[in-house]
C-alpha cells in the first residue's frame, strides 16, 4: 500500500507520515518513508510518502498511490501521475482549489476548517490523518492514536485528540 | 631556583631524545630549524614529559622532516594539515603531551584556516612555527611570510605582497598563549617553550629561524651568523616594554611571551559536557 | 590522566524501529565501536554528525565539528592514530577535499570510515537530489595507486549493518573504508529489526605487542597486516605520508618502496573472501543480469519481479562491497546461467558499466542505462529497457 501526505512546507505533513508509520510498525508492517521538500522550511511544496508492507519493500518509493492526501493548492497537480483507478484523493476543501478530478475517487473534507472551529490550524494534519484512518482502514483508530499521542508535545495532546476524533467522525461518515 | 634550573640545564643531553640512528639529518648547514629544535627537546626535557607520552606531529616542509628525528610518538602529516591531525589525537587521547611542528607556509598559507580555529577552540595543543620565510624544501618560493622586497623563485624581482604577523594573527584568533623568539636566543628560545608546553591551552610559538642556503644566499643576507644576529637585532624583547621608551627600535617585533591569558581549556570542556550527558542519562 | 577507557558500551540496540539511512550509519558505527566523529556540515549527510553529536557523549565518545571537510578527515585520522575507532561523513564536494587525507589513511593504513551520501554533480549540483556520480571517485579519488575498501548499502538495513562492516573492515584490515549511500537511501526511513543484526565477532584493531626494542611498525606479517603501535605503549614509531620501509621511516629504495606499497593492495587480495559481498536474485537462469547498486537496486529488484511475472529470465546481481568489486562470482553467474546480456542501471553517465565490461570481458554484451536529472530510475524504466535489450 502506498500513501501520500502533500501540501505546502510548515504543514506537518511529514510529522502525520512519521506518525502513521510508527503506528504501523507497531503493527507489525514493515514500513518506507520517503519526504521531499523545497529547500524553504515555510512554504514550498512538501510530501511525505510511505510504501508499507508485510517485509522490506522491493522499491521503497511511491509507484502508484493507493491514497494521496493533499492539503494545499501547490501539491494540487504534482501526483497525478501516479494516481490509478483504484486511488483514493482526499483533499482540503479551503485550501485545494482545483482537485486532482479523474477515474478516481476524490473527497474534498473540511480538515483546516475544523482544525480552526477547535481552535488551532496547526492541527489540520490530525484532523486530516482522522479521516484517513477511517477512509483507507489501514490501521485500527486507538493504534493510531496511540502513535499520535507518543509522538507530539504532551501539552497539545487533548487538541489533538480532538482533532483525531473529529477527522474520524468526517471521515467515517462519507462512503468508504 | 636558579640552581635548579642549572642542574637541569646540565642534565639535559639532546641525544637523549633524538633517534640515534636517523643521523645525520638533512638539515642544510646553518639552517636555524636544529636550533629550535634542540630548544624544543630541551624544554620538553625541562618540563619532565616522558618521551612515551610525547606526541609530536608535523606537516609537509623542511619543518615536517624534524619529527622523524624526535624518539618520540611521531607523526608526519599532510601539508597544511597537522593541525588537524593533532586536534583528533588530542581529544581522542588527552592524556598524551601533543606538540605540532610546523612552518611558515605549513601553517599560515595550506594551513591558515586550521591555525585560526586552532587558536579559537583552545585545545591543550603547542604549535611551534619555524618561520623562515620561505618554502625551503621545493627550492626557494615566496611565502606569506617572506618580507616585502625580498627574493625568491617565484618573486624575481622582489617580493610584491605584504606579510603576515603571524603572532598578532593567533592572538586576534584567540590563542590563549602566543610567543616569539630568535634562534640567536637559544636559552630564552627553551624558556619560552617550556611556558608554551607548561600553558594549559592552544599555545602559539613563531620562532625566526634562517634559512641561510636559500632565502640567505637569493637575498645576500650573509652567512648563518649574520642572519641570526641580523635578526636578533630587529627584535624588541617585550620584557623592555616598560624600561625603554617607544622610540626604542619603533617597527621592531617584539619577542617574549606576547599573550597569556586563562581561557576554559576545549577538551576538558567538551569531557565536562559529556560527562554531565552521561549523568542525566542514568 | 590515563589513556582512554572506552568500556561505556552503548545501550543495546533492539527491536523493530523506523531508522533514516544516515541515522543508521551513525548507529551501526557505535554499535562497532565508533567513539571518535569529525565532521563538518554538507547536504545530504548532515544527520550522520547530528546523531553522533547527540549520541557519542553518552557512550564516552568525542564529536568535533572541524572547521572545513579536509580538518574533519585530518581530525579523524589523528583520532585513529591515537588507537580510537574514528568515522567521518559527508557528501560528493567534501568527498573531494578529504581526498588527500583519505591517502594517507591509505599510505599510513590508518584505519578509518568515510560516509559519502552521494547528490547530483558535480560541484555544487543538486544537492538535495539523489545521484550515484562517485563510484569512481570512491575508488579512486585520492593521488596515486592504493587499496581502499567500498561498501554501498541499499537500504536503512544495510546502512546499520554495512557500517557495522566497514568499521569491523577497516579497523582489522588497517585500511579506510567508506561506505556509499545515496541520497536515497540516506533519506529514506525504513523498519529495521536491529536485533537481527548478527553480532560482530571481535572488531579489535590488531595493536603491537611484544618487545619495543627493534619493533618495525610495518613489519610484512602472514596476514600482511602490521600490528600498530599505540601512542603511549612504548614503541615511540614514526608514521609518515611519505613511502616508507618496514621501520616506518621513508625510503626511496626502489625494491623496499614497491615492497611496501605492493602490501598494501596484497593484504586486499589476500582477505577477499572477508571483503567481497554481494547479493543475486534470480540469476540462475538469466538471459538478462542486471548489475546495479543503492536505489537503482531497489528499483531492479522490482524491475525483476515484475519481469519474471511477465515470463522474462531476469536477474539481478547486487555488488554490497563495490570496491574491491566482486569479479568472480559476476563472473561465475553469468557463466552459470548462460547469461547473454547485462544492463547496468546507475544515476551517472556510466561508471559502474566500465567495470562491468571489464570483469565481463566479451562474456556477455553490456549496455548501460543512465539516468542523471536528480530523479532516481524507477522500476518502470528499468524493465523498459530490459524487455528492449530482450527483444
Amino acid at each position: 500500500m502506498e500513501i501520500r501526505f502533500s501540501g505546502s512546507g510548515g504543514q506537518g505533513l511529514l510529522l502525520s507520515a512519521r506518525i502513521l508509520a510508527a503506528a504501523l510498525t507497531e503493527a507489525g508492517l514493515t514500513v518506507a518513508q520517503s519526504n521531499a521538500y523545497e529547500p524553504v522550511s515555510r512554504g514550498g511544496l512538501s510530501r511525505s510518502d510511505l510504501v508499507i508492507g508485510e517485509g522490506e519493500a522491493d522499491y521503497p518509493l511511491a509507484r502508484r498511490l493507493d491514497v494521496l492526501l493533499i492539503l494545499d493548492e501547490a501539491a494540487a497537480t504534482v501526483s497525478t501521475g501516479l494516481l490509478t483507478p483504484a486511488s483514493l484523493v482526499l483533499c482540503d476543501a479551503e485550501r485545494v482549489t482545483t482537485p486532482p478530478r479523474g477515474p478516481f475517487r476524490t473527497l474534498c473534507l473540511p480538515f483546516t476548517e475544523t482544525a480552526r472551529t477547535l481552535g488551532n490550524p496547526r492541527v489540520t494534519n490530525i484532523v486530516a490523518l482522522g479521516a484517513l484512518t477511517a477512509q483507507a482502514s489501514i490501521c485500527p483508530p486507538e493504534q493510531l492514536l496511540a502513535a499520535i499521542v507518543a509522538q507530539t508535545p504532551a501539552r497539545f495532546e487533548r487538541l489533538n485528540r480532538e482533532a483525531f476524533a473529529a477527522g474520524l467522525a468526517m471521515g467515517e461518515t462519507e462512503p468508504a | 631556583m636558579k640552581d635548579t634550573k642549572t642542574e637541569s640545564a646540565a642534565s639535559f643531553d639532546v641525544n637523549d631524545y633524538l633517534r640515534q640512528d636517523r643521523m645525520p639529518h638533512f638539515l642544510c648547514p646553518g639552517c636555524g630549524h636544529g636550533i629550535a629544535l634542540r630548544a624544543l627537546l630541551w624544554a620538553v626535557h625541562e618540563q619532565g614529559i616522558p618521551k612515551d607520552r610525547l606526541a609530536v606531529v608535523s606537516g609537509i616542509g623542511c619543518s615536517g622532516r624534524l619529527s622523524a628525528y624526535i624518539d618520540a610518538n611521531t607523526f608526519h602529516t599532510t601539508h597544511g594539515r597537522p593541525l588537524t591531525f593533532a586536534t583528533g589525537l588530542k581529544l581522542a587521547r588527552p592524556d598524551l603531551h601533543v606538540i605540532v611542528i610546523t612552518g611558515d607556509g605549513d601553517c599560515l598559507a595550506i594551513g591558515g584556516n586550521h591555525l585560526i580555529h586552532a587558536c579559537r577552540r583552545n585545545l591543550d595543543i603547542t604549535c611551534v612555527m619555524l618561520n623562515n620565510e620561505i618554502y625551503g624544501m621545493t627550492g626557494g618560493q615566496v611565502s606569506p611570510m617572506t618580507a616585502e622586497g625580498r627574493f625568491t623563485t617565484t618573486t624575481p624581482e622582489g617580493n610584491t605582497e605584504p606579510n603576515f604577523d603571524a603572532c598578532a594573527l593567533a592572538a586576534a584568533a584567540g590563542a590563549s598563549f602566543v610567543g616569539r623568539e630568535v634562534t640567536a636566543q637559544v636559552l630564552a628560545l627553551k624558556t619560552l617553550l617550556g611556558q608554551a608546553i607548561a600553558h594549559e591551552g592552544f599555545s602559539f610559538v613563531e620562532v625566526l629561524s634562517d634559512c641561510t642556503e636559500i632565502y640567505g644566499r637569493k637575498n645576500d643576507l650573509g652567512a648563518s651568523p649574520e642572519m641570526m644576529l641580523a635578526k636578533k637585532s630587529a627584535m624588541r624583547p617585550y620584557a623592555y616594554r616598560n624600561t625603554v621608551d617607544v622610540p626604542f627600535r619603533p617597527n621592531a617585533l617584539r619577542t617574549g611571551v606576547l599573550t597569556r591569558t586563562d581561557r576554559p581549556e576545549y577538551g576538558a570542556a567538551w569531557r565536562a559536557m559529556a560527562a554531565r550527558i552521561r549523568n542525566e542519562e542514568h | 590522566m590515563t589513556a582512554p577507557s572506552l568500556a561505556a558500551a552503548p545501550p543495546a540496540l533492539t527491536g523493530r524501529r523506523n531508522l533514516e539511512g544516515n541515522e543508521a550509519c551513525a548507529l551501526g558505527a557505535i554499535r562497532a565501536g565508533c567513539r571518535f566523529f569529525a565532521g563538518y556540515p554538507i547536504t545530504p549527510s548532515s544527520e550522520v554528525a547530528e546523531t553522533m553529536a547527540r549520541e557519542l557523549p553518552k557512550v564516552g565518545g568525542t564529536f568535533i565539528q572541524m572547521e572545513d571537510e579536509i580538518a574533519s578527515m585530518g581530525a579523524v585520522i589523528g583520532a585513529s592514530m591515537g588507537g580510537v575507532t574514528a568515522m567521518t561523513a559527508t557528501s560528493g564536494p567534501g568527498f573531494s577535499l578529504k581526498q588527500e587525507n583519505l591517502g594517507y589513511a591509505c599510505g599510513a593504513e590508518i584505519p578509518c570510515v568515510i560516509v559519502n551520501v552521494m547528490r547530483g554533480g558535480p560541484s555544487t549540483g543538486m544537492p538535495t537530489r539523489p545521484a550515484q556520480g562517485d563510484i569512481l571517485q570512491a575508488r579512486w579519488g585520492t593521488h596515486g595507486d592504493h587499496a581502499v575498501i567500498v561498501l554501498a548499502p541499499a537500504s536503512v538495513g544495510e546502512a546499520y549493518s554495512e557500517t557495522i562492516r566497514a568499521v569491523e573492515l577497516s579497523e582489522t584490515l588497517r585500511v579506510p573504508v567508506v561506505v556509499l549511500l545515496d541520497e536515497v537511501i540516506g533519506h529514506l526511513t525504513e523498519t529495521v529489526d536491529l536485533g537481527a543484526v548478527p553480532e560482530t565477532p571481535g572488531i579489535a584493531r590488531p595493536f603491537a605487542t611484544g618487545p619495543r626494542e627493534g619493533f618495525l611498525p610495518y613489519a610484512e606479517t602472514a596476514d600482511l597486516v602490521p600490528p600498530m603501535p599505540r601512542p603511549g605503549d612504548g614503541y615511540r614509531s614514526h608514521c609518515t605520508g611519505l613511502t616508507h620501509g618496514p621501520d616506518g621511516f621513508p625510503t626511496q629504495n626502489p625494491a623496499v618502496a614497491a615492497a611496501a606499497l605492493t602490501r598494501t593492495t596484497d593484504k586486499l587480495v589476500l582477505h577477499r573472501a572477508r571483503i567481497e559481498s554481494w547479493r543475486e536474485q534470480a540469476t540462475e537462469d538469466a538471459d538478462l543480469l542486471i548489475v546495479a547498486i543503492g536505489i537503482s537496486a531497489r528499483a531492479a529488484r522490482q524491475a525483476v519481479k515484475d519481469l519474471r511475472a511477465e515470463g522474462l529470465k531476469v536477474g539481478l546481481f547486487r555488488p554490497v562491497t563495490l570496491w574491491p568489486f566482486p569479479e568472480t562470482p559476476l563472473r561465475e553467474a553469468v557463466a552459470a546461467a548462460g547469461t547473454r546480456k547485462v544492463l547496468v542501471p546507475e544515476m551517472n553517465q556510466g561508471q559502474l558499466v566500465l567495470e562491468v565490461e571489464r570483469v565481463l570481458a566479451g562474456r556477455a554484451e553490456v549496455a548501460g542505462l543512465s539516468r542523471i536529472d536528480g530523479e532516481t530510475l524507477t522500476p518502470d524504466e528499468i524493465a523498459g529497457a530490459a524487455r528492449e535489450a530482450l527483444k
